[in-house]
Formats: structure tokens, sequence, C-alpha cells
């Protein structure tokens, strides 16, 4: 029995250590926090932005597991919404970088000072699919 | 020794097809003698050829060598980069705005369809169901009230990344775009220096 126990106990905390090195390699790799700290000049904090990153995994993972319910307000989902979607998209954005998707575009297409446009197009196709998927696509795909 | 001549080349030239370039093209030279200077810029280095198609390297011994038999008492010195990339530049591209509407509609369309295909991915759609019973303990089947916020902040997030709002007002960085093309051009321009440049390499079946 306590074998058993000891056994669950080791299988999950190393699946948790694998998956939160993961998410970590994760961010390093798209740098999405030092382009953060650099927009609004809050280098000194970054210790600070690691614990936050760190605080909110280990904080979704266990209530998405316990099931925990607040019972607070529904407005209480407009900023979540909102953070939630500004932190997709960043993570969008610097996978394209990574994948170095624009200088490539730009230089086959001839471009180079048109390029705004296309990245709006990006951003404006990424707002009009999200939508055009919550609100139509998902009635039909139940 | 005569007297001491100073050659920077420069990095990248762009010349129309057919140009003949002088070295006054591809570098800067300073001398204490300022005519010398002049006349030493005036020297004809090469003949753009059709051949060429649209990059030439231009080596910094071959500058040096057309200066020295302009002068073979003078003492060059270079300084700077070894060699010059020349862009010939053929007629520009125009583009039709027929076209850049198609290459825009192609990346919304795109993205529009990789964004949904992402969130059925990761089931997005059980993960807000999930979020908006955690948060009211109500079960909805569609949160709407957190999948249109979520939508807005998407394209906020993108263009945050890519810092195209604030650029102006609050810093003077360029963007990670502008770094990435810089990068890219650089990788390209050193790719081409190798490549192009007879001179750079040499291989066992070179004569």
């Amino acid at each position: 029995m306590t074998i058993e126990i000891l056994t669950v106990i080791f299988v999950g905390f190393a699946g948790g250590l694998a998956v939160g090195t993961g998410f970590v390699a994760f961010l390093v790799v798209l740098g999405v926090i030092p382009r953060l700290t650099q927009l609004t000049k809050t280098m000194k904090r970054i210790h600070a932005y690691e614990w936050s990153a760190v605080v909110g995994a280990v904080v979704g993972g266990w209530m998405s597991l316990r099931h925990s319910i607040l019972y607070v307000s529904k407005y209480w989902l407009i900023p979540i919404g909102l953070l939630h979607g500004v932190f997709i998209g960043m993570l969008a954005a610097a996978l394209t970088e990574v994948l170095n998707v624009w200088p490539i575009l730009a230089k086959r297409i001839g471009v180079e000072d048109k390029i705004v446009i296309l990245l709006m197009a990006i951003a404006f196709g990424k707002v009009v699919g999200s939508l055009f998927h919550w609100i139509y696509f998902v009635d039909y795909f139940q | 020794m005569g007297e001491t001549v100073f050659i920077k080349l420069r990095h990248r030239v762009q010349v129309k097809p057919n140009a003949a370039i002088t070295v006054g093209d591809v570098a800067q030279v300073m001398a204490t003698d300022s005519g010398m200077a002049k006349q030493l810029q005036t020297i004809p280095l090469y003949q753009i050829q059709p051949s060429d198609k649209n990059i030439v390297i231009i080596d910094v011994m071959k500058v040096v060598r057309a200066v020295l038999q302009a002068d073979r008492s003078l003492d060059v010195q270079t300084v700077g980069p070894s060699q010059t990339i020349i862009e010939v530049v053929y007629e520009k591209r125009r583009f039709s705005t027929a076209y850049f509407l198609l290459i825009w509609l192609l990346l919304f369309v795109g993205s529009a369809m990789a964004i949904m295909n992402f969130h059925e991915d990761v089931s997005m759609q059980q993960v807000h169901q999930h979020l908006y019973e955690i948060i009211t303990g109500k079960k909805v089947d569609k949160p709407l009230l957190l999948q249109i916020p979520y939508s807005l902040g998407l394209g906020i997030g993108m263009i945050l990344f890519f810092n195209y709002v604030f650029r102006k007002r609050i810093n003077e960085e360029p963007s990670p775009l502008e770094v990435e093309m810089f990068n890219y051009q650089q990788s390209i321009d050193q790719y081409v220096i190798l490549h192009e440049n007879k001179e750079s390499m040499r291989k066992i079946d070179d004569d």
C-alpha cells in the first residue's frame, strides 16, 4: 500500500516536472516575457514575472484538476478572456517570428515597405477567425 | 613610402544595369591631398554585365590593386568591411493593387483558418466551458462572455508584440520585426559574400 502511494506520488511528480520544464522552455524559446519587459521598460521586475508565470501555471493546474468553483459574477470573464487572448496572440506573433515568416515573406514577394499591412491581415484574420469559430462554427460541430 | 590613402568600402551599393563602377562608388577614399582622393575615386573598377545577374561582390583587394596601379607609391590603408555587395537593380517591379489584395486575403483567410484549427486542436471550447463553470458555477454551451474578449485580445496581443502602436511614442527601439528583417538581410549578405566572391573560397578542383 505504502509502495503504491509512493509510486503514484513519484509518477505524478515526475510528470509534473516534465510538463513544467516543457512549459518554461516554450516560454523561453518564444521570448514573450523579455518582449513584455522591453515594451514596459521593467527589466528589473523580471523575477516577479517569472513567478507570475509559475504561480499562474500552478493555480491553473490546481483549479482545472480539482474542479474548484468560485461562484463569482460572470463579468469577471471579460477581463480574463481579454488577458487570455492577448497572451495567445503574443504567443502566435512570437511563433511567426521564431519561424522567420516575415522576413522571408517580405523578400519573396518584395513588399518590405508594406509589411505592416500584411501584419494587420494576420491580426484581423485571427480576430475574425476566432469570432467566427465561437459564434457560428461551434454550433455545427458538437 | 608615399602618401597614405585610407579606403573604406561601403557595405551595400545599388547600381543600375550596365553601370560602370568606379572606386568612388564602392568606397570612401581619404587622403591628405583631397584632390588626389577625388582623382582616385574616379578610377574605373568594374563594368556590370547582364551575366552578373543581380549581385556582384567587389573584394577590397581589387580596389587596392586598382589604386596601386594608378599610383604605385601610395601607402593604402583599408578600414571597415573587406568587400562590397553590389546590387544591380533592374527596373523596379511595380506591384498591382490586385496582387497585393490577393496576398492580403491569403494571409487573412489563412490565419483565420489556422486559429480555428488551433482552437479545435487544443479543445479550447471545452476549456472555456470549464472556465466559465469555475468562475460562475453555471454550465453554458457557448461562453461568449469569455470568448469575445478573448478574440479581440488575440489581435491586440499580436500587434502589441510587434510594437506597432507604441513604437513612435514610447521608444526609438526597433521592433522585433525590424530586427528580424535586419538579421535575415545580414545572413543573406554573409552568404553572398562567401558564395559570389571567387576570392574568398578556394576549392581543390579550381585551377
